[in-house]
């Protein structure tokens, strides 16, 4: 080592030559296969998502800008000053320069000013909420579903509730475009988030607490679907807690919501008759899915299911019976993790019906019933 | 100096076999220990790792069919890395070189230093043993309450209880090795090593020390009230009884960021070590790199609620404004590090190049947290995979590189036998690519919004290919541990011997034998700068100063 | 390689000999290590009392009506306060009677420390027991687990500290203490008003606050 440094060693030749060729293979395999765009978040759908893009973009040119200097720099400083056959004496000793220490205090400074400022000031606008919201919504996450209280012009009474949070099962979160919509989060279980990536935008659902924000969809959307889901470790189930919004032009929330309201007020369905049952049906539940997700029973009997819920204690399931639209026909009661039991299901007309876990009402949790 | 043949007075002394190992109080094998021990958790956590990335590679559930399993896989992955792999791999370092360092015969309180190190299997054991136990914590390494605090919603079995024990034994052992630092570092240093001669990695590890000391008793203090909360009937975390989730989280984060700065401080002083020797130039900036990391230290306990920024129960502007400047002296440090190559003439032995890997991966680290200190844009990226991309950038990517920095550049003072530098460049090639691959994708799953800690995605979520290629790199950070395995094995037996100072080091630890005998010196050079042995080689004032 | 002998100085003491003491002079290794213990110990009570003060913030009225009564500063718990700050004079008395090589003294006032601390235990285990006659327990809500999370916290140092003097007193009548040699008491009594310091902020914040 004291002495001048051997050549460099074929076998390092081929190491540095692997580490680069791979290095810029990957780095081209990134641009070429459109993972360049990845590195910005999807466009924003809402007035508060897009001043979220505005800002997300300035601060990742900036750190675009520092990472090019800097890592350019480490790598120059690598390239140039190798020590090259022959370098026996010492470099010159230099412990430090003090202007240029001061410079690299200083510039990082201003900019980290000036990004808290802009920051800031998005921060203000993005947080604002109105105190008379053109829709007021409360978002209620349980354990492992999403709710979506509908609440009138007093921000307290439900109007009417959505329990389905997802699109393909019919439901989701409808709001309309173009006006201020504020969503009230609670929870009576544990720590959620409202996520949707569209949004640009997550807010944690706390127990003991009520978080408020607003958001306006852009009007250009209207006919969308945005997916989310729960953002924060909930238990076993968390991956499942999905829920989407449902952007509709302002007519048509109306009328779904008028549609909606109507149904809440309606008198439930005449209850089946019962009669003796039938046949008897097997259902498991494990890992917050049934084990089987098409059931066929006889028209005009009575039937019963014996359920078995494997999934840890704390985790409930239930078996219900949906009409096509969405209605409840024949609402049974949870059990526990780790027990089982015997529902009856009163006789049903033949047709195509839904059997769904009323705490999970989620793809996994959802079959058809066919009765004939 | 002395060479490899001489045979020290004392080191007849030095009795060897199992039993003294186990009973030892020299402040060297205590630190060897630390390492191996380190290294163990490293595997069992990795190969954790190495579950996750697999059942993530594609869409649906393949291995870990049952979530709640997953969940205690992830838990204890991160548990296990923080709290038995990074943390106590650089107490470790510390614990062997400190000493080496100052001039010092061992730490201030041996036995206490021997007790800290056996506290850490002991805590590794409780901690594990929830998966032949009925089921390990599965509420995430946070462990947010209602979630930890309410048994039957969130984990089956002892494991919640089992992880607060372990936590607890573990801080202790923390805690006790930073008073024994601290100890160390200000009451037996040699004669001559005044404060701002002391090497740059005994100032962060006194920088840690002192985070260690008054951070890490908090988190006692959340975990105690947490298993209340859970045994005894105690109201602090259930909202439903007057308690409070978010005052949790206030008091976790309390330590757990300064936990970051525990977990990247030394590495980054080992990093300031082997920079100047394989550039043969002093570090650029001593001072100021001396002030940085106090400033990160001081910083480092007002920053803590940038975890919490979605709850909406937070002060937002004076974390953000903390936050960002905490990015100042971190800078400074990149700068210095950097103009300590330049105009150097650098040697690119198998330690400089982990540390370059530190650089510029830590460099990612530091610019991909930033966008976290920025309150809105951290709305979109809290608790997605970008978040996950920057932890690892810094402690993988920062942390992890510098100990295997440190591992190849102080191997030979603690074996007396250089590793083989093949294969430690095999090694650092595989990791690199490795560990990009692995990791980089995480910054563009987390935008397109893909949640941490979920077992499955849709597959029409478009998350597919990087997943893939994420977990193709995990794999191949961990066949680079093949070769890395193999050269310590190879090169403890058969290795080049290393001679008292092989890389023409700097500090202390290179003026003693290898390995050093115990209490360490027998003589000690003339102390004038913070490379008293660089000045003992060249003279004092060579090279022409600047 | 040159070898400058001339540039290397000896040790000055043999290295193990220098393991023992402490190489710079000063405060000593155990009273250092004490001190950084006793700021270790300072922020997990620091720890406790955020998440009282936090409790205390959300909850009103606090204390809760039923228990409003219940932490009556003048009562068995002032004669309990007046003990353990007597007894940490007691302690500070022993530690000037041993820096005096006042042995006698030194282990009289240990002695009497000693049992006030064990007066203090027993005081406030009476008080629980009344406490709990009157409702108030760990599980009554924030008010009870904070209260009892505090002291039952601060007993546990208390019983702690009370080991400690024993170990102390014991090595003292060994005669292990000298006015040269006596680190560990200095270590133990720092720990001793420690504890008493703890108490008196408890008592102000739980009782009169």
């Amino acid at each position: 080592m004291s002495s001048s440094p051997r050549n460099t060693r074929p076998s390092d030749l081929i190491l540095l030559v692997i580490l680069v060729v791979t290095m810029v293979a990957l780095t081209v395999a990134f641009f070429a296969g459109g993972y360049w765009d990845g590195m910005f978040p999807p466009d924003a759908v809402t007035t508060q998502g897009d001043e979220i893009r505005s800002l997300y973009d300035i601060v990742f040119w900036i750190a675009v800008a520092i990472f090019i200097v800097v890592e350019g720099l480490i790598v120059y400083s690598v390239i140039r000053y190798r020590r090259k056959p022959g370098q026996d004496d010492l470099p010159v000793q230099t412990h430090g320069h003090n202007l240029l220490e001061i410079a690299w205090t200083v510039v990082p400074t201003l900019i980290v000013a000036y990004l808290f400022v802009i920051s800031f000031q998005t921060l203000s606008s993005i947080d604002a909420v109105a105190r008379t919201p053109d829709v007021k919504i409360r978002a209620v996450a349980e354990q492992f579903r999403w709710q979506f209280d509908y609440l009138a012009d007093d921000g307290v009474t439900t109007l009417f509730t959505e329990e389905v949070a997802t699109a393909d099962l019919g439901g989701g979160m409808h709001v309309p475009v173009g006006v201020n919509v504020q969503l009230e989060l609670t929870t009576p279980d544990v720590i959620h988030a409202f996520y949707v990536p569209r949004f640009l935008f997550k807010r944690d659902v706390v127990p003991g607490m009520t978080n408020v924000f607003d958001f306006t969809i852009d009007p250009a959307e209207a006919g969308q679907t945005f997916s989310g889901q729960c953002a924060e470790l909930c238990g076993t189930g968390h991956r499942v807690m999905l829920l989407d919004v449902v952007a509709m032009r302002q007519t048509e929330y109306e009328a779904w919501k008028a549609a909606k309201i109507e149904q809440a007020n309606a008198t439930p369905a005449p209850t089946a008759s019962a009669g003796p049952v039938g046949v008897t049906l097997t259902v498991g539940a494990l890992n917050i899915a049934f084990d089987q997700l098409s059931l066929e029973v006889p028209a005009d009997q009575a039937f019963a299911i014996d359920f078995t819920n494997s999934d840890p204690p704390g985790v409930l399931h239930d078996i219900d019976i949906r009409a096509a639209d969405g209605t409840v026909l024949q609402d049974q009661p949870t059990i526990d993790g780790g027990e089982s039991t015997t529902y009856t299901f009163g006789a049903l007309p033949a047709g195509a019906y839904t059997f769904i876990c009323s705490v999970h009402p989620i793809p996994a949790m959802t079959g058809t019933l066919t009765v004939r | 100096m002395a060479t490899t043949t001489t045979v020290h007075p004392a080191a007849a002394t030095y009795r060897s076999g199992l039993y003294e190992w186990l009973t030892t109080t020299d402040h060297k094998k205590i630190g060897i220990m630390y390492v191996v021990n380190s290294f163990i958790f490293f595997f069992i956590g990795g190969v954790l790792a190495l579950f996750v990335r697999a059942e993530l590679a594609q869409p649906g559930l393949q291995y870990l069919t049952d979530e709640h399993f997953y969940n205690q896989i992830f838990t204890m992955h991160a548990t296990v890395m923080i709290f038995l792999f990074i943390i106590p791999m650089l107490a470790g370092f510390g614990n062997y070189v400190v000493p080496l360092q100052i001039g010092a015969p061992d730490m201030a309180f041996p036995r206490i230093n021997a007790m800290s190190l056996w506290m850490l299997p002991l805590g590794g054991i409780i901690l594990l043993s929830g998966f032949v136990l009925g089921g390990t914590a599965a509420a995430g390494w946070t462990s947010y309450p209602p979630l930890s605090s309410d048994r039957p919603l969130a984990s089956t079995g002892p494991g919640q209880d089992l992880w607060i024990m372990a936590l607890i034994l573990i801080g202790t052992s923390s805690i006790l090795g930073s008073i024994n630092f601290l100890v160390t570092i200000f009451k037996m240093r040699a004669p001559g090593m005044t404060l701002f001669r002391m090497p740059i990695l005994v100032w962060t590890v006194l920088v840690t020390s002192v985070l260690v000391l008054m951070a890490t008793p908090v988190i006692t203090s959340a975990l105690i009230m947490l298993f209340i909360d859970r045994n005894l009937g105690g109201h602090f975390f259930d909202p439903a009884t007057g308690g409070n989730a978010v005052l949790y989280q206030n008091v976790f984060w309390f330590y757990s960021h300064p936990a970051v700065y525990v977990m990247v401080l030394p590495a980054m002083g080992m990093i300031s070590e082997i920079l100047p020797v394989f550039s043969r130039k002093p570090l650029f900036g001593y001072k100021a790199f001396v002030f940085a990391t106090a400033g990160i230290g001081a910083l480092g306990f007002s920053v803590w609620a940038h975890h919490m920024f979605t709850t909406g129960a937070v002060f937002l502007p004076f974390f953000s404004l903390m936050t960002f400047l905490i990015a100042v002296p971190t800078g400074v440090k990149m700068f210095n590090w950097i103009f300590t190559l330049v105009r150097g003439q650098l040697t690119f032995s198998t330690p400089l190049l982990f540390a370059l890997g530190f650089l510029s991966m830590f460099l990612i680290g530091g610019i991909n947290g930033a966008f976290s200190a920025s309150v809105p844009v951290d709305y979109a990226l809290h608790d997605t995979y970008w978040v996950v991309a920057h932890l690892h950038y810094v402690l993988f990517g920062g942390s992890a590189f510098g100990v295997f920095a440190g591992v190849y550049f102080w191997f030979p003072k603690m074996t007396g036998r250089m590793l083989d530098e093949t294969l430690g460049k095999i090694q650092f090639v595989l990791m690199f690519i490795g560990f990009n691959l692995t990791f980089f994708p995480m910054h563009v799953l987390g935008l397109q919004g893909m949640p941490r800690r979920i077992a499955d995605y849709a597959s029409a979520a478009g998350w597919n290919d990087l997943n893939l290629a994420a977990t193709i790199g995990g794999f191949l950070i961990a066949a680079s541990m093949i070769p890395f395995l193999w050269n310590v094995l190879v090169s403890l037996r058969g290795g080049t011997p290393a001679g008292d100072d092989p890389w023409e080091g700097n500090t202390l630890e290179w003026a003693t034998s290898s390995p050093p005998p115990p209490y360490n010196f027998d003589r000690l050079p003339e102390i004038r700068s913070e490379r008293p042995v660089f000045d003992m080689r060249h003279g004092h004032g060579a090279g022409g100063h600047k | 390689m040159t070898a400058d002998s001339h540039a290397l100085t000896e040790v000055e003491h043999s290295p193990v000999a220098g393991l023992a003491h402490d190489a710079r002079g000063g405060i000593s290794n155990p009273i250092l290590g004490m001190l950084l213990f006793i700021t270790s110990e300072v922020m997990f009570f620091a720890g406790l009392f955020g998440a009282y003060f936090n409790a205390r913030a959300q909850n009103t009225p606090w204390p809760p009506e039923e228990f409003a009564h219940t932490l009556n500063p003048l009562s068995l718990i002032l004669v309990a306060t007046v003990i353990l700050v007597f007894s940490s004079i007691t302690c500070q008395w022993a530690v000037n009677a041993i820096r005096r090589d006042d042995r006698a003294g030194f282990l009289r006032n240990m002695s009497v420390t000693v049992v006030l601390g064990v007066i203090f235990l027993i005081m406030q285990v009476y008080d629980y027991l009344l406490l709990f006659e009157e409702g108030l327990t760990h599980t009554a809500g924030p008010f009870g687990t904070t209260y009892f999370t505090l002291t039952g916290f601060h007993g546990a140092h208390v019983f702690g500290g009370v080991i400690m003097l024993g170990v102390i007193l014991y090595r003292g009548m060994a005669g292990q203490f000298s006015s040269r040699h006596h680190d560990a008491v200095e270590a133990a009594s720092l720990y001793w008003h420690f504890v008493d310091v703890v108490w008196i902020v408890l008592f102000s914040v739980l009782y009169i606050l």
